[in-house]
């Protein structure tokens, strides 16, 4: 199937390209004889991919940019590699020429520090962030600049100048943002509102879901389970987007990614480096016990003590924090920190101390063992390994007012065939991940269904390795990026539902996003015309020489 | 007389020790293979985390807990010890003991897999008997032919077929999971003794025997052709005895040794479950937490399913030859 597609995908171009050979040809002569020393043809290139039973769309795109690249003279072998070997040879060993991979859009990956660090050098170490090795002194210290920068107008200036630094020097091609496509039952639930890089499945979802049905608890169905509810040991997002439904955190982010005060009732900047934190009052853990400056101190200094190594980044910037009185907190950091009151504020939940200061190595607790009180929106209820959770409204919550929901209850599923098959039979009211291509469209047919697209901010990436040849040499990344039809990749391989990539801060992230940085729009011949004027040419056989 | 029963005896007793033996090292050589095989083979565990935007030394200290920094053989040795006492380790991924999630998803698997295996050979060896009895009919090709389809299409999609007929179109049966929510279940046996189980076992369970019901229709149905061509067959004609009688007294007995034998290499093999249905069906078995495992590269819960799954194989086998001495007094110990 994947050649008949790269093969339709060829054949209009094949005539234009044996033209373009004779051209290169005679290019090629002519350096020839101006130049008599030896040319040296190109190395050749592996592109690392993804399977195509892991995701099919990663792996025709990286047969679509391979198409172009030997057009363009080069030799190119892809290579369909399992995801956690791929991640771990570009990441850990740094052993690739060029490998497609994605970020996924987490609520906290709005804020721009997390991307913009992909392209810092002082995470361009194995293992680090940036595996592509892109090194400018200049991002770097504008980077510094504006994760410090407090005033928003000042560190959106910095951002975009960031975006304008790297673009030109095509690092890395961001390949596309693909947009979530999710469905619900509106038979039976009403009022989501999506959100960006969280679909319908988002922390408001719950509490914004209305029933319209007889059935009063929303049931959500997804593919994959948490790997554990345990707040100092879970590891995946799954985790997380349960959890976040029964914990509290002071700051929730609003479906623009707002940051609003949640429990907290005002977040201010006290100092350069002290953040002080009003507790709302009367608020109670699920076990009837108030939530306290006490609870709140005391869990980030938890964290803190206990190395939960999933929320360091977030904990970075912060040296403890202190209760000031009943309801005040005060946060003191090593250094100012643009996005600690809006991100880390809004990812760490509040733990019951007088459940939590019992424990001392909180990450191995036995699943059995592990605490489920929170002070959130919802309760724990149980959790069947394989089979469901389940979390039932909590009415003195100060939010509980507005939930018209009477619980949640979470079926898992082996795959998104399940998923799809339950939405059908009304056993689920909504999809927890996003749908396969072919169920898109068949969901559409449904009366039952309303189908959303969700604009994502993470994205598809293709990163060179700048310390092999021949991507050290800038001309060629910029020719290269040219000569990778993203266009197309939307079009034919998302069928549309996306968008096409220019920016590692996505277009949806309109704050942050950089509008106007080049482009490189898909040109062949401009893609020629670059590497023409870098000093290469082609030989008799078309292979692009130097 | 006393002195030959006893010398059986011992022999039987020697038999079964050396038997026993072989076992134990048979696990040995696969727990030291699963260990090395999956380390070399599969990713780091925290390469994973890569993409939750963890640093190299947070991953560091993850793999420092799983004790992933020591030194392999070290590994090697405490796995080993750990084995020898029961304890097959802390999954990574879901920071639980292996031993509880195992026991747990052997258990839903082999309620799946023993009712239907179990079904599938009570019909498939009489029909098999019968198809044989009545050979070279249209019975007999077109009972072939359904066994054989069966056995050959995916099982993924007479699963799939069988949703979209019955769950989907019909709406009489549900598609997935094990239960109907809401429930409270506190055991494991409070969980299946219920209608509603039943339910939900009758489409995944009935695909599997279709699959299943393959092997002994044919197996039973070929042995018994050549056991009709034995004297004391001819023997039992000869005593004018009804030809049903003759069948299934004399001739289908006689034919049951290769189907029980692989009846039981067919549930030795179901202890790993059946991928694929627990897949389509949403069952939460030890098939799908295998493959999970290895996705996730959760060496310790990869290793101990393997090895459980091996562990049921070696012991099934065991039990087979020792039934089969039972069954055929000619097959001796040796």
């Amino acid at each position: 199937m994947n050649n008949a597609i790269t093969e339709a995908l060829a054949k209009p171009y094949s005539g234009k390209r044996t033209s373009l050979r004779v051209l290169a040809v005679t290019l090629g002569l002519g350096v020839c004889a101006s130049q008599s020393q030896a040319q040296e043809p190109m190395p050749s290139i592996t592109l690392t991919t993804t399977t195509e039973s892991y995701d099919p769309i990663r792996y025709e795109a990286a047969f679509i940019i391979a198409e172009r690249w030997e057009e363009l003279g080069l030799d190119v072998t892809v290579a369909p590699t399992e995801f956690s070997t791929a991640l771990e040879r570009l990441y850990d060993q740094q052993d690739f020429d060029a490998t497609i991979l994605g970020w996924t859009g987490r609520t906290d990956r709005l804020d721009p520090q997390f991307f913009l660090s992909t392209l810092d050098s002082r995470q361009s170490n194995p293992g680090g962030n940036n595996p592509g090795g892109y090194d400018n002194p200049e991002f770097n210290a504008l980077f510094d600049q504006q994760s410090q920068a407090f005033d928003p107008d000042e560190r959106q200036q910095l951002v975009m100048e960031m975006q304008e630094l790297y673009k030109p020097d095509a690092p890395l091609i961001v390949l596309f943002y693909r947009d979530e496509v999710v469905a619900y039952n509106h038979d039976t639930f009403e009022g989501f509102e999506p959100m960006a890089g969280e679909g319908l499945y988002s922390e408001w979802g719950p509490m914004e879901a209305e029933p319209v049905g007889e059935r009063g608890t929303l049931r959500i169905g997804g593919p994959q389970e948490p790997d554990n509810l345990n707040p100092l040991a879970s590891t995946s997002v799954w985790g997380w987007k349960w959890m976040r439904l029964y914990y509290d955190r002071l700051v929730r982010l609003s479906a623009d990614v707002e940051p609003l005060p949640w429990a907290a009732e005002s977040v201010e900047q006290v100092g350069d480096t002290t953040i002080a934190v009003t507790l709302r009052e009367g608020m109670t853990f699920h076990d009837g016990e108030p939530v306290t400056a006490e609870d709140v101190a005391f869990t980030w200094n938890y964290y803190l003590d206990q190395d939960y190594s999933y929320f360091n980044s977030y904990l970075a910037a912060l040296e403890n924090a202190e209760v000031v009185d009943e309801r005040t907190v005060h946060f003191n950091l090593k250094e100012p920190s643009a996005s600690f009151a809006s991100i880390s504020l809004s990812q760490i939940p509040i733990l019951p101390e007088h459940i939590w200061s019992e424990i001392d190595d909180a990450s191995s607790l036995s699943p059995v063992d592990v605490p489920t009180v929170g002070s959130g929106p919802f309760q724990f209820e149980r959790f069947d390994r394989g089979e469901f959770m389940a979390i039932s409204k909590f009415d003195d919550h100060f939010y509980a007012d507005d939930i018209a929901v009477d619980g949640v209850e979470f079926i898992i599923y082996a795959d998104m065939e399940g998923v799809y098959t339950g939405l059908q039979t009304g056993e689920i009211d909504v999809t927890a991940w996003r749908m396969e291509p072919g169920q898109i469209s068949l969901a559409e047919s449904q009366d039952h269904l309303t189908v959303v697209n969700v604009p994502d901010f993470g994205y598809y990436h293709l990163t060179f390795n700048l310390r092999r040849p021949p991507f050290d040499d800038r001309a060629v990344r910029r020719a290269l990026t040219m000569a990778t039809d993203r266009e197309r990749m939307v079009n034919v391989l998302l069928d549309g539902r996306g968008e096409v990539g220019n920016s590692v801060i996505a277009p949806v992230n309109n704050y942050w996003h950089e509008a106007f940085i080049e482009q490189f729009e898909f040109d062949m011949d401009a893609a020629r015309a670059e590497l023409e004027d870098a000093g290469y040419s082609w030989d008799e056989q078309g292979r692009l020489v130097r | 007389m006393a002195v030959h029963s006893e010398s059986v005896m011992s022999s039987r007793r020697s038999y079964l020790i050396r038997r026993v033996f072989h076992g134990f090292m048979a696990l040995f050589i696969i727990a030291t293979l699963l260990f090395f095989l999956f380390r070399l083979g599969l990713p780091d565990p925290t390469a994973a985390l890569i993409t939750e935007g963890l640093n190299p030394e947070e991953r560091e200290r993850i793999r420092a807990s799983f004790g992933l920094d020591r030194p392999i053989w070290e590994q090697y040795f405490i796995y080993l010890v750990n084995i020898v006492q029961g304890d097959f380790g802390y999954s990574f991924h879901y920071r639980a003991p292996v031993a509880d999630i195992i026991w747990e998803r052997l258990g839903n698997t082999m309620i799946l897999m023993l009712p239907a295996i179990v079904l599938a050979y009570a019909v498939g060896a009489p029909l098999g008997a019968w198809l044989s009895w009545r050979r070279g009919s249209r019975a007999d090709t077109s009972g072939i032919f359904v066994g054989l389809m069966f056995r050959s299409a995916p099982m993924f999609w007479t699963g799939m077929i069988a949703i979209l007929i019955f769950g989907i179109g019909l709406g009489w049966l549900p598609t997935s999971g094990m239960r109907t929510l809401p429930y409270e279940a506190t055991g494991f046996f409070d969980k299946i003794f219920t209608l509603d189980f039943l339910h939900h076992l009758i489409l995944p369970a009935l695909v599997v025997a279709l699959y299943y019901l393959g092997s002994p229709l044919l197996i039973m149905r070929n042995t018994m052709l050549e056991v009709y061509g034995e004297d004391f067959i001819e023997m039992a004609r000869a005593k004018g005895l009804p030809e049903r009688r003759i069948l299934y007294a004399h001739a289908a007995r006689n034919a049951l040794l290769p189907v029980v034998t692989q009846l039981a290499v067919t549930i030795g093999l179901a202890a790993g479950g059946q991928v694929v249905v627990e897949v389509v069906f949403s069952w939460p078995g030890l098939g799908r937490e295998i493959l999970n495992s290895v996705r996730t590269s959760d060496f310790p819960l990869a290793q101990a399913s393997f090895l459980v799954m091996a562990a049921f194989v070696i012991s099934l086998n065991l039990l087979v030859d020792i039934l089969y001495t039972m069954l055929d007094p000619r097959v001796s110990f040796k």
